[in-house]
């Protein structure tokens, strides 16, 4: 029994559109019937039809759904279905649902997840927002940094704006992400997005509490595992923002500069200033660029230290980079 | 003694695409189909082979895939018009010495019809908006010499409020910075003249880091290696003035690896199966770098530099010095 719509009753009355109707064709086709994208010509022959007839239908909706299951990047597909669930007036709800298998397979298509955004635009629903969202740690949890999930729940997030609904539990997933991969780079980045780059969440209204929070926070991050870029670049980040002078933290990055970890004996527990892990590799480069850069800042006779730092690190810690930046004031101090 | 670039292998790679039409793949990329043509022939260019694919068959084809409803190009015939094939189409047609098969003023207004209220630009009328689409806009209207029709302040203005803690950019405002979109966002300021938005120390360091002890480069902090990176990273510092940041010689090495020596092509990464896509942006990288008897490329365009700086829309970008042939 063949599942070509050319064999179906109910597409009887289209006639379809070959590839190279209206184009000369660089080399004419022939397709057999053991051609394996036939069913994918026939599919796209009949939707060239309907897209010319402008033809928007419950039938239109499924090619458009076989045509997508095929082919998730046809763009032209994608807003033809759009064009016909809205003119037919379908539950939109009732197409997120059918399109959240699509989603989850073909989760590094662009298309899929605009689709959603439109349906999520037009629904208009906090309800179906917060739903959404849950929808996505689904997602995410097969793939946690798919970069179109992720900002598609950054939009979901800003379009919405729903503190209670929608913002309240966005750090603590993004903590808890963390727990479970301190370098999720995507997930670092959320938790700066949702504390300190749209707006003051609920609770967090008292800015000096957060800037002591997220530094404790990322230090935390740091001491379990110092050579993460992200969550020195997450500090560096939070310093900029809240305007902290690097100097504040020196104490704490001064013991990941050094080989090892200070002897038991010669430890003193500072809450504010934890101390690398047992696991740790040290030294670590990023707490060297760091100190670097706090000896730079300090200037006068700090700076002769940095020059040092940046010796050690193109010579040896971090010989790929070692034409970076500083290789001018390291050749002026020949 | 490392691997060599197979300039001539790489050639009939590229030459062989699209002649079995048959196959299941071409079919199925026929949405990519612009891009394809664009990849192929930058490749080719900068392989000093461009008279290695039939040049009046290509302009026929860009131009079969004009969407006269919406006066821009698909990216394959009957397929609705976008800004990304729009782009391709520009380019190659521009390539072609052929531009003046393009109804300018008509392309023009699809592209700017496309920008948002928030200076974002959507990819096509079904409104997805992505920082990639901004700079297809702007690299687009500079090649057709209508730049100044748009309204740069409004644009600039979207670019900054993408700009991310760590220096970076990423597809939308809020969105992860990705070293795909921080080019798009480089590249887009370029030609603006507006580079003075980026902190380029930061940004610069941000992109260097991106590369990896196998001398590859990834998009973003722990992320795997793509030879892809090596454009949108390297053509982003070279538009910065800091190639040097990065190490050459491994990155160079890591490309040649992921060249396939039997078939040709490049893939994204050694041992992976080539594609045109990755063997165009492996080539440029590699010309970037000063191989070896390669053509020089603009970075802001990825189009062949003598070409670009023969229209006067060069920037003040520095590659590495073409290194000469053993």
């Amino acid at each position: 029994m063949s599942d070509l719509l050319a064999d179906d009753p109910e597409w009887a009355d289209v006639v379809p559109i070959s590839q190279y109707e209206n184009v000369n064709p660089i080399a004419p086709i022939f397709y057999s019937e053991e051609c394996p994208y036939a069913p994918n010509k026939d599919a796209t022959d009949y939707f060239r039809a309907v897209v010319k007839t402008g033809e928007m239908s419950p039938r239109v909706l499924k090619l458009t759904e076989t045509i997508i299951q095929m082919n998730p990047a046809h763009y032209t597909a994608w807003q033809h279905r759009y064009k016909t669930l809205i003119a037919l007036r379908s539950d939109l709800e009732e197409e997120l649902r059918l399109m959240d298998d699509i989603a989850k397979q073909f989760m590094k298509t662009y298309q899929v997840w605009h689709h959603r955004r439109l349906l999520l635009t037009a629904i208009n629903s906090v309800d179906v927002a917060a739903l959404e969202l849950e929808f996505l740690r689904d997602v995410l949890e097969v793939d946690t940094k798919n970069y179109h999930t992720w900002s598609y729940r950054q939009w979901i997030l800003a379009h919405f704006n729903n503190e209670a609904r929608l913002w309240a539990r966005e750090r603590a997933y993004a903590e808890a992400l963390l727990d479970a991969d301190v370098r999720n780079n995507s997930a670092w980045h959320h938790r700066f997005f949702v504390v300190f780059a749209s707006g003051v969440r609920l609770g967090d209204e008292d800015r000096e509490q957060v800037r002591k929070r997220e530094l404790a926070y990322v230090k935390e991050q740091i001491a379990v595992a110092p050579n993460n870029a992200s969550a020195w670049n997450y500090l560096r980040g939070v310093l900029e923002t809240t305007k902290t002078p690097f100097e504040e933290l020196t104490s704490f990055v001064e013991p990941y500069t050094a080989s090892q970890r200070p002897a038991p004996s010669e430890e003193v527990v500072d809450l504010d200033n934890p101390l690398p892990t047992e696991k740790a590799e040290l030294p670590c480069v990023a707490a060297l660029e760091f100190m670097a850069d706090a000896y730079e800042k300090r200037g006068g006779d700090a700076v002769p230290k940095a020059v040092e730092i940046w010796k050690l690190l193109a010579n040896e810690k971090d010989t790929m980079r070692k034409n970076g930046p500083r290789m001018n004031e390291l050749n002026n101090t020949k | 003694m490392g691997l060599t670039l197979d300039i001539p292998l790489h050639v009939k790679y590229i030459q062989s695409l699209g002649e079995n039409k048959d196959d299941l793949v071409y079919h199925l990329t026929a949405h990519l189909r612009m891009n394809a043509i664009y990849w192929g022939l930058t490749a080719l260019c900068v392989m000093k082979q461009k008279d290695a694919l039939n040049r009046d068959e290509m302009i026929e084809f860009v131009m079969s895939c004009w969407d006269d409803e919406a006066g821009a190009f698909g990216a394959h015939p009957d397929h609705d018009a976008h800004l990304l094939s729009t782009l391709s189409a520009i380019q190659v047609l521009t390539m072609q010495d052929a531009l003046e098969r393009v109804d300018i003023p008509r392309v023009v207004k699809y592209i700017l019809s496309l920008q948002q209220s928030s200076g974002v630009f959507a990819g096509d009328a079904y409104g997805e908006v992505d920082t990639r689409f901004l700079c297809c806009a702007v690299l687009a209207l500079s090649l057709l010499g209508r730049l100044h029709e748009l309204d740069v302040e409004k644009t600039v203005g979207y670019i900054r409020r993408c700009r991310n803690f760590d220096g970076g950019f990423g597809a939308r405002e809020g969105a992860e910075s990705h070293a795909a979109q921080v080019f798009v966002c480089v590249a887009a300021l370029a030609v603006l003249d507006r580079l003075d938005e980026i902190d380029q120390d930061s940004l610069g360091w941000w992109l260097a880091e991106r590369q990896l002890p196998n001398g590859g480069l990834n998009g973003r902090p722990e992320k795997l290696e793509d030879v892809c990176y090596s454009f949108w990273v390297l053509s982003a510092m070279s538009i910065l003035n800091k190639i040097p940041w990065i190490n050459a010689k491994k990155l160079t090495a890591f490309i040649l690896s992921a060249q396939d020596l039997e078939h040709g092509g490049i893939a994204d990464r050694p041992g992976d199966q080539p594609d045109v896509f990755h063997t165009n942006f492996g080539v440029a990288g590699l010309s970037l770098l000063g191989y070896p008897g390669l053509d020089d490329l603009d970075p802001v365009y990825c189009m062949p530099a003598s070409l670009i700086e023969s229209k006067g829309l060069r920037k003040g970008w520095t590659a590495l010095p073409r290194r000469e042939l053993a």
